[in-house]
């Protein structure tokens, strides 16, 4: 099989769907001129001008304007760079985007089909304004599917599902995810809603996504060493989330542990532990863990970066914790 | 080009049939039948000069006020009064109110956050050009929501794009009570147009004729692929803010704009061009009201939606 980045699949992805569809069309800033190595490289000179947009600098416009293109019946993909921008843009897409369809639009079969890519994630010393992975946010909003892939398989299959989906979906990819992995030749889609068991276990549960997936499993290899089995859930989309298959992974472990790079309060640990114990409160056996980020901003200076993110001995420790307290 | 006689006697109609779907509104509204409010567009259906040229696949934007861009495009009054009513047969099932959508006369929805058309306006644009359409996009807003980036920043992109848009902005003097030179650093909003690199033309909004002469201009412009304009139509609510709200203007200035009701104003001048007779005009007048009130009825023996109907329509 052929190994692609994160960034090539995702590339491949949106050139296959452009070309299936005519109602596809990106938009972005700099989409070109463009040296190739991003998610829109390229499109241009396949595509054209018209649907391969260079935007004004104005992440209201992008966002905005590709609710207004699918409410016309366009299929946009907005490419707004990094999450951290992206908040220039949520009325649209938190207000616009999720809400009118049902606030308005089912009278007459309106639809949404938009996707909203966003790039996560700190361990690159990139400052508080480039470095958030706020992915929780729009989980907490009616309306939005989420999307957080962690392998270039997963990125190019959810992408192309997101494209076709009738829905505003968020597609979030993390800095850090350049590593190159099997990609098939074959057309594939990745369906919403199923979680990816990255590593099976059967001692303790962790759930991540993203470049959390990648910590996680090295802190399950290092754990392995001191006899703990650890079980990576992968659920590849948050909306919808695949609880089912986290709350199986409970009933045999009875320990779960949520990884998200993010500040902790109401995020993603928060809402998978809560739904865990609404669902399986009797088979845990431990308080569930939450490894996240304090309530602070991302520093820039690699030590404080490293004080405030997830990192792979946190997640050790986390684990670890619930082995101690034993009920 | 002027108008035909015929045309203008429509224009005058539809002007006529949103004055008396207001009415029935804020009616409606004292009566303490509509759970929310109203936001009248009294004084102000000079703008049906623009949107009543508008072709049956163009589309409009609105804001927050007045009934004309719902019955300039053709919407039904009694699903409209339904909707602010919030009954199951309204436009939006009860879920919108006075936000809503009609898209079979490519009214798309309606911002709760004013200004937040403008940013989809351009997006619609997009669409029809990529499409390679000949259609137009008329958005609507107010001066005070001139003031917002949204508005700024779709302008400029509507021009970089050379999108088929027209900008209309009803400048009718305030945001709420407050007056707009505590708010706008210019007094002409069309002076704005030149710094995004599109024409702007102020004109007297309640002379609806100069209005639809402006508007012609426009969307030729834009339907010819030769980008944005801006209308800036001077204007003046009559009504409070909100048909539940207290109005803190000067009543001598409500007096004076009286006589330049635009209604009025264009009713006199068919009349005294022959086009309208008084008795015409009488017809015109009872024939609304009583479309109007046939509307309200449908709409108060209209069933409420069941609670159940809450968790529907999210997702497609
Ligand atoms: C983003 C946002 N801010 C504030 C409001 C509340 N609001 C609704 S209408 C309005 C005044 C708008 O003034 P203008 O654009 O001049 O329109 P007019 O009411 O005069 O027709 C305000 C402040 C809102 N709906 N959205
Ligand atoms: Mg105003």
């Amino acid at each position: 099989m052929r190994s692609l980045t994160v960034t090539e699949a995702m590339n491949e992805a949106l050139r296959e769907e452009m070309r299936r569809d005519p109602t596809v069309y990106v938009l972005g800033l700099g989409l070109y001129p463009s040296a190739g190595d991003s998610a829109t490289g390229g499109l241009v000179e396949e595509f054209g001008e018209k649907r391969v947009r260079s935007a004004p600098m104005s992440e209201t416009v992008i966002a905005g304007s590709a609710v207004g293109a699918a409410l016309a019946g366009m299929r946009p993909v907005a490419e707004l760079h990094l999450a951290d921008f992206a908040f220039n843009a949520l009325d649209e897409i938190l207000s616009k985007a999720g809400k009118w369809r049902y606030v308005h639009g089912a009278n007459h079969g309106m639809t949404l089909p938009i996707v909203f890519l966003q790039g996560i994630g700190g361990y690159v010393s990139a400052g508080a304004e480039h470095s958030q992975s706020p992915v929780a946010l729009y989980w907490h909003f009616p309306g939005l599917k989420i999307v957080v892939p962690t392998t270039p398989h997963d990125a190019k299959g959810l992408l192309k599902t997101a494209v076709r989906d009738d829905n505003p979906v968020l597609f979030f990819t993390h800095k850090l995810l350049d590593d190159a992995g099997p990609v098939p030749d074959e057309d594939y889609l990745v369906p919403f809603g199923v979680a990816e068991i990255r590593r099976p276990g059967a001692d303790v549960t962790v759930v991540a996504t993203s470049y959390m997936v990648t910590l996680a499993l090295q802190a399950a290899a290092n754990l392995e060493r001191r006899g703990v089995a650890v079980e990576v859930i992968d659920p590849r989309t948050l909306e919808p989330l695949d609880i089912d298959t986290i709350v199986d992974s409970v009933h045999k472990t009875g320990r779960l542990v949520v990884v998200d790079e993010d500040t902790q309060r109401c995020g993603v640990g928060a809402e998978i532990g809560a739904q865990v114990m609404e669902r399986a409160f009797a088979a845990l056996r431990a308080p569930v863990g939450r490894v996240a980020n304090p309530n602070l901003p991302v520093p820039y200076s690699p030590p404080l970066e490293e004080a405030v993110l997830p990192s792979v001995a946190r997640i050790e420790a986390a684990v670890l914790a619930t082995l101690d307290s034993m009920r | 080009m002027e108008p035909m006689p015929e045309e203008q006697l429509e224009l005058y109609t539809l002007m006529v049939r949103s004055r008396a779907f207001e009415e029935r509104a804020g009616a409606l509204v004292a009566a303490g039948e509509v759970p929310g409010s109203w936001l009248s567009g009294i004084g102000q259906e000079g703008t049906m000069g623009t949107i009543c040229q508008l072709r049956p696949d163009d589309y409009l934007t609105y804001t927050h006020r007045g009934a004309y861009s719902f019955i300039g495009r053709g919407s039904d009054p009694g699903r409209l009064l339904a909707e602010l009513l919030g009954k199951r047969t309204g436009y939006c099932r009860g879920k919108g109110g006075r936000h809503i959508a009609d898209l079979e006369h490519g009214i798309l929805g309606k911002s709760g956050t004013i200004g937040g058309h403008a940013p989809l306006a351009i997006g619609v644009a997009t669409a029809i050009q990529i499409r390679d359409g000949d259609q137009v996009v008329v958005s609507l807003f107010g001066e005070g929501t001139s003031n917002r980036g949204t508005t700024h920043a779709a302008m400029n992109a509507a021009a970089v794009w050379r999108l088929p848009v027209v900008w209309v902005c009803e400048n009718n003097g305030y945001m709420g009570n407050v007056p707009a030179p505590m708010y706008t650093a210019v007094a002409d909003i069309a002076a704005m147009a030149p710094g995004y690199g599109m024409p702007g033309e102020v004109m007297d909004g309640n002379d609806v004729l100069a209005v639809h002469r402006a508007a012609a201009v426009a969307i030729a412009r834009a339907r010819a692929g030769n980008g944005p304009s801006l209308l800036e139509l001077k204007t003046y609510r009559m009504r409070p803010f909100g048909e539940t709200s207290t109005d803190l203007r000067d009543p001598r200035e409500a007096a004076a704009w009286l006589g330049q009701d635009p209604i009025e104003r264009f009713r006199r001048r068919l009349l005294e061009a022959g086009v309208l007779t008084d008795a015409a005009a009488q017809a015109v007048d009872e024939a609304a009201r009583a479309e109007m009130d046939a509307a309200a009825t449908y709409a108060l023996e209209s069933p409420l939606p069941a609670a159940a109907d809450a968790f529907e329509d999210l997702y497609a």
